[in-house]
């Protein structure tokens, strides 16, 4: 059944020669280590003679460094072509789902884990395939230099092989339910906590810490149960493998033993059979391995499915323009229905209305960061966009400012400071240079950096997406004011919830389930108690 | 976190004992099985007696049996001791990060599903060690012994070399240590450049930066599959000293042994005795324990690090004080983040009667959220005094000031269970009656009654309640209390006005003390006292006289709105 990443595998293999190189150095280390215990026995029989042989000893010691030498080579070579492909993958998965933008076919988490666990799994698949044929070689070469002693003792070997593969596969089955329920308490707890932690004010001020915490627990009983269940069905597989070997082990070395006796064999060649039937039992030590393989291929078509992904068509944005911004006949699936809009150049439009009016859909696709199902967006210039909540990229708080601009540090600084965050950046542990993750920001301040983002690219339009919704009024004013000498003249469109805001526009965009309702200025549309309501919440 | 760790495991001393004395029957084939084989083939077969030989080989499968059901109780047994030990463990770090004071500090999802995952890592590592460690401790001494007993001349030749690949193993193993942590931090910084990105893919088409975003990310892809390499060379080394340490003692008793098998001092049955306890036993025991002290106990290490870091362990001793009246009095209350940092709160003065109704207004970031944590008994001033009914209130007994004390912040908790239960979690004692009132009291009978009454079930993470409507539910939970002081800490951030004026009204209806931390200026409006924060020291007086007086507090409300005369209710009290 081919699957739709055997394709994407088939690729990485085909990448570069390491793989070959690793096969290479495969096929010699595993002849030196089928060879070893023919070339014990022979050191043990000639001890067993009384006699040194310097040969025998340094042809033991030669077959017994290629094996060590080349265990180690592969080791080396094996971690190098694993994370080379799956950098490889990493790095052309993340470009597709930057190339496919916003908004993305594929919800954040779900995307982090395809680049993250996916691509890791996908990438060992050349160590998978040569460690299966690896281990596929050894034991056809084990049951030919068991023939090669004495062909009874490969019939042996061979007729437990069998056996041992089938008490093998009913483990894998079982242990599969009990790491799914095992998984899915744990899953439980987790979001138990997180819900917690959410409320973390709540239960410090209440002091209900250790009860919230029994909470959160709670589900602990079944997860120990889960576990308990793992390691039950361990055991049991333990038991049979435990079993399997000596089982196997016996019965080669009864049939050496006759052979001995006859005298077929030398005590040497015992052991022999003995290193062989170990060695040809390598073999069933692969079923995780089979697994793996399994999990490459499912991995692999995850990858497969975003790169498969074609990319949207996006309009090129004009630059140098004047700043209008034009709709026509604008839809949305399932958010806008039939827009038509002009913002003339220099505007300050306010664009208002309830939740789910479709407010941020709209801001959206004015500056042509989402595309739309049908109709025409017409604009001349370049599109900044600030948010309620922005996701802060970069490395230090200074970047995130200048992410995706060659801005140097004094446009930045310029920046912070028409954005009225200036003062705020200062004082953080190390400045501007301050890393995103350690720095203590709350949501006006995100917000606040955000702005400042947006100006610093000096854009023609500017779009504000509820951007200034955590800042007290008086903050929102200055915002407003910096904005206004930092960009003068720019067309400027802001989401907004409050009636002062709307007051200020020039022109307020009115929506309503995805349609506009009315434009004009907030006195014009004052007079109509539904927009009032719209401001006072319909009461 | 370590020794958190190795005393819970010392508390399940029985469990690891009864493992270890499972493991002595695991050691039981390494301890006679190389000397087995060798008598069936010197006594039995080579000596032409096949029945001797074969009933010694049933007696070596007869071990193996009773060695493989000492491994079978071994792995049965390890849950007695690991989950437990993660049940100890998760227990401990969940009550770390819930009782952590410092509120800016608070784990989101992916720290959480980041500690999941490092307890996971734990759980399997000490299973691993445990398996492992035990594994090579039983088995390489057993055939130690029985190589002894069976090969007493050539025992040197065979304990020397183990012992220099293990001393060799154990001055490689810090730099193998920093070279696996290394790998694994590059791991997770590239799992949080990709969320980071990934999260923000709205901001990086903003910022028309995908560029600059693909480059974060294979930088980090790159330093990644860099340190594996790395990691991999140190294996390389370390996998060659532990082949050497298994394999010389074979060589050196073949080489060594023609003299002493001429001489009569070894018998065939005591050579071949020898070889299958170096190759059987003692090299996969070595080989098994490299594997896990490289991989897993160093993952072992950096996990409960990691974990150490998410949940600092708390020591907090409780006040004993009782408060004589549920009256707060403030005098020159002066708080600051830290000794440098500007202060927050400045020189305040204020005392709260019960019936009084108190809002603080001011700027975004000034720290009007302190005031609230200076209330509850969360933070003790730097200077001045918090007195609540003439306690200093972070003194007064938990219980005490629990009760009497609610305070409701902005962001809300509400929890998988029903709405009964998330009602009732400050005041358990509250009848469906008491619940009813005030749900309808805060204006929330529409929504409960489109989740379907008391009984409705709330998922996880507030799913299907929206922002609104979960803090409509946090203040009907703190309606129901008997809580003499409410503090709503831009606790009505997400209702629209007219839900925040009724939810206002309500508590200012209720008797005690109400204290808003105001998200809209229009909680000032229905206050009897206003304080503002702005920095400086706080201006504290009615709306009308700080309109009159202070140019900062008139300039709000300007800003505020300017038409507010025309859409705003004016304060009804």
């Amino acid at each position: 059944m081919a699957k739709p990443g055997d394709a994407l595998l088939f690729r990485v293999v085909r990448r570069d020669h390491r793989p070959w190189l690793l096969m290479l150095n495969a096929a010699v280390a595993t002849t030196g280590g089928l060879l070893i215990p023919a070339a014990l026995a022979d050191a043990v029989d000639m001890a067993l003679g009384g006699k040194f042989v310097l040969f025998t000893m340094l042809w033991l010691l030669g077959m017994a460094a290629t094996e060590i030498i080349g265990d180690a080579i592969g080791i080396v070579l094996a971690a190098s072509i694993t994370s080379r492909a799956t950098a490889w993958l990493r790095n052309r998965l993340s470009r597709h789902l930057l190339a496919l933008g916003h908004p993305s076919p594929f919800a954040a988490g779900d995307a982090v884990s395809r680049v993250t666990g996916d691509c890791g799994n996908a990438g060992g698949v050349v160590v998978t395939l040569i460690s299966l044929a690896i281990a596929a070689v050894t034991s056809v070469g084990s049951v030919v230099a068991l023939a090669l002693l004495d062909w009874r003792l490969a019939v042996v070997f061979v007729v437990s092989v069998p056996l041992a593969m089938f008490l093998v596969r009913t483990h894998m089955q079982l242990t599969a339910d009990d790491v799914l329920a095992y998984q899915e308490v744990s899953g439980e707890v987790s979001a138990r906590l997180v819900d917690a932690v959410t409320g973390k004010r709540t239960i410090a001020a209440a002091g209900i810490a250790d009860r919230e915490a029994g909470r959160v627990l709670q589900p602990l009983p079944k997860l120990a149960e889960a576990g308990a269940g793992m390691w039950r069905t361990q055991a049991k597989m333990m038991w049979r493998a435990g079993l399997l070997l000596p089982a196997v082990e016996v019965v080669v070395l009864v049939t050496a033993g006759f052979g001995v006796m006859a005298g077929r064999l030398s005590p040497g060649d015992v052991l022999a059979a003995l290193g062989y039937a170990a060695l040809g039992m390598s073999i069933v030590g692969q079923v995780p391995q089979l697994t793996a393989l399994e999990r490459t291929r499912a991995s692999a078509t995850r990858i497969a499915e975003v790169l498969d992904t074609p990319l949207p068509e996006r309009a090129e944005t004009a630059t140098f323009g004047s700043g209008s911004v034009e709709l026509r006949d604008v839809s949305v699936d399932g958010a806008l229905h039939g827009v038509h809009l002009t913002i003339p150049a220099g505007t300050f439009a306010a664009v208002v209305g309830r939740s789910g009016a479709g407010k941020s859909t709209l801001a959206a696709v004015l500056g042509g960061l989402s595309p739309v199902d049908s109709g025409e967006v017409r604009r001349d210039g370049e599109v900044g966009y600030a948010f309620e909540r922005p996701a802060l990229l970069g490395a230090t708080v200074g970047r995130s400012i200048g992410y995706g601009t060659d801005a140097d540090e004094v446009e930045v600084r310029d920046a912070a400071v028409a954005a009225q965050v200036h003062d705020v950046l200062i004082r953080l542990p190390q400045g501007y240079e301050t890393p995103i993750a350690d720095a203590p920001l709350s949501g006006g301040e995100a917000q606040r950096i955000g702005l400042a983002r947006a100006i610093v690219r000096d854009p023609q339009v500017l779009v504000l997406d509820d951007a200034t919704a955590s800042l007290d009024t008086v903050t929102e004013a200055k915002v407003d004011k910096a904005l206004t000498t930092a960009l003068p003249g720019r067309t400027r469109v802001v989401v907004t919830h409050r009636a002062a805001t709307a007051a200020r526009a020039d022109l307020v965009v009115w929506l309503e389930n995805g349609r506009v309702r009315g434009t004009g200025t907030h006195q014009e549309l004052w007079d109509d108690e539904d927009y009032r309501s719209v401001f006072t919440g319909g009461e | 976190m370590m020794r958190f760790y190795l005393s819970t495991l010392a508390g399940h001393r029985r469990g690891v004992l009864v493992l270890l004395a499972w493991s002595a029957l695991e050691g039981v084939p390494a301890f006679f099985g190389g000397r087995l084989v060798g008598t069936a083939v010197d006594r039995g077969f080579a000596a032409g007696d096949p029945l001797a030989g074969v009933l010694w080989l049933l007696a070596f499968a007869a071990l193996a049996i009773a060695g493989a059901l000492g491994q079978r109780q071994v792995f049965a047994r390890l849950g007695h001791v690991v989950e437990p030990m993660r049940d100890a463990l998760v227990t401990r770090i969940v009550q770390g990060v819930l009782k952590d004071p410092t509120h800016r500090r608070t784990p989101d999802a992916s720290a959480v599903a980041m500690i999941t995952r490092h307890v996971e890592v734990v759980r399997d590592a000490t299973a691993g060690v445990l398996v492992q460690a035990r594994a090579l401790l039983v088995t390489t001494l057993a055939a130690l012994i029985g190589l002894a007993t069976t090969a007493a001349a050539l025992i040197w030749l065979v304990v020397l070399p183990i012992v220099a690949a293990l001393v060799l193993f154990g001055l490689l193993l810090p730099s193998l240590a920093r070279r696996q942590r290394d790998a694994v931090m590059a791991d997770e910084r590239t799992a949080e450049a990709t969320g980071t990105v990934l999260t923000g893919l709205r901001d990086v088409a903003a910022c028309r930066a995908a560029d600059e975003a693909y480059s974060d990310i294979a930088t980090q892809v790159g330093q990644q599959a860099r340190a594996t390499v790395t990691v991999a060379w140190a294996n390389a080394l370390r996998a060659t000293v532990i082949a050497l340490g298994g394999f010389a003692p074979i060589v050196l008793l073949v080489a060594f042994a023609p003299p002493l098998v001429a001489s009569g001092q070894l018998t065939t049955g005591a050579v071949l005795a020898a070889v299958v306890y170096l190759s059987n036993n003692v090299n996969p025991a070595l080989h098994g324990l490299a594997r896990t002290t490289s991989t897993v106990v160093m993952r072992l290490m950096v996990a409960l690090k990691r974990l150490q870091e998410a949940a600092p362990q708390q020591t907090d001793e409780p006040g004993a004080e009782v408060p004589s009246n549920g009256e707060f009095v403030l005098t020159d209350v002066t708080f600051g983040w830290s000794p440098d940092a500007e202060p927050v709160v400045r020189g305040l003065s204020l005392d709260l009667r019960p019936g009084d109704h108190l809002a603080v207004v001011g700027p975004s970031g000034i720290g009007k959220s302190t005031m609230a944590s200076l209330l509850t008994g969360l933070m003790p001033p730097d200077q001045g005094r918090v007195l609540f009914g003439g306690s200093p209130v972070d003194l007064v007994t938990p219980t005490i000031r629990h009760h009497a004390i609610a305070l409701i912040p902005q962001e809300t908790y509400l929890f998988t269970g029903t709405v009964r239960e998330n009602l009732t979690l400050l005041a358990p004692w509250a009848t469906d009656e008491d619940l009813t009132e005030a749900v309808h009291k805060v204006g929330a009978k529409p929504l409960l009654d489109r989740l379907g009454g008391l009984d409705a079930a709330l998922g996880h993470a507030g799913e299907g309640v929206s922002a609104g409507e979960a803090q409509l539910l946090a203040l009907a939970r703190v309606y129901v209390t008997s809580a003499g002081v409410v503090i709503l800490d831009e606790a009505t951030s997400h209702l629209d006005p007219a839900a925040e004026a009724r939810v206002e009204r309500a508590f200012a209806q209720r008797d005690g003390i109400l204290v808003v931390i105001a998200h809209r200026l229009s909680s000032a409006l229905r206050a009897n006292r206003v304080l503002v924060m702005d920095g400086g020291k706080p201006l504290l007086g009615t709306h009308e006289h700080l309109l009159k007086t202070s140019a900062l507090y008139g300039q709000l409300m300007l800003a505020w709105d300017p038409t507010h005369h025309e859409e705003t209710p004016l304060p009804n009290r």
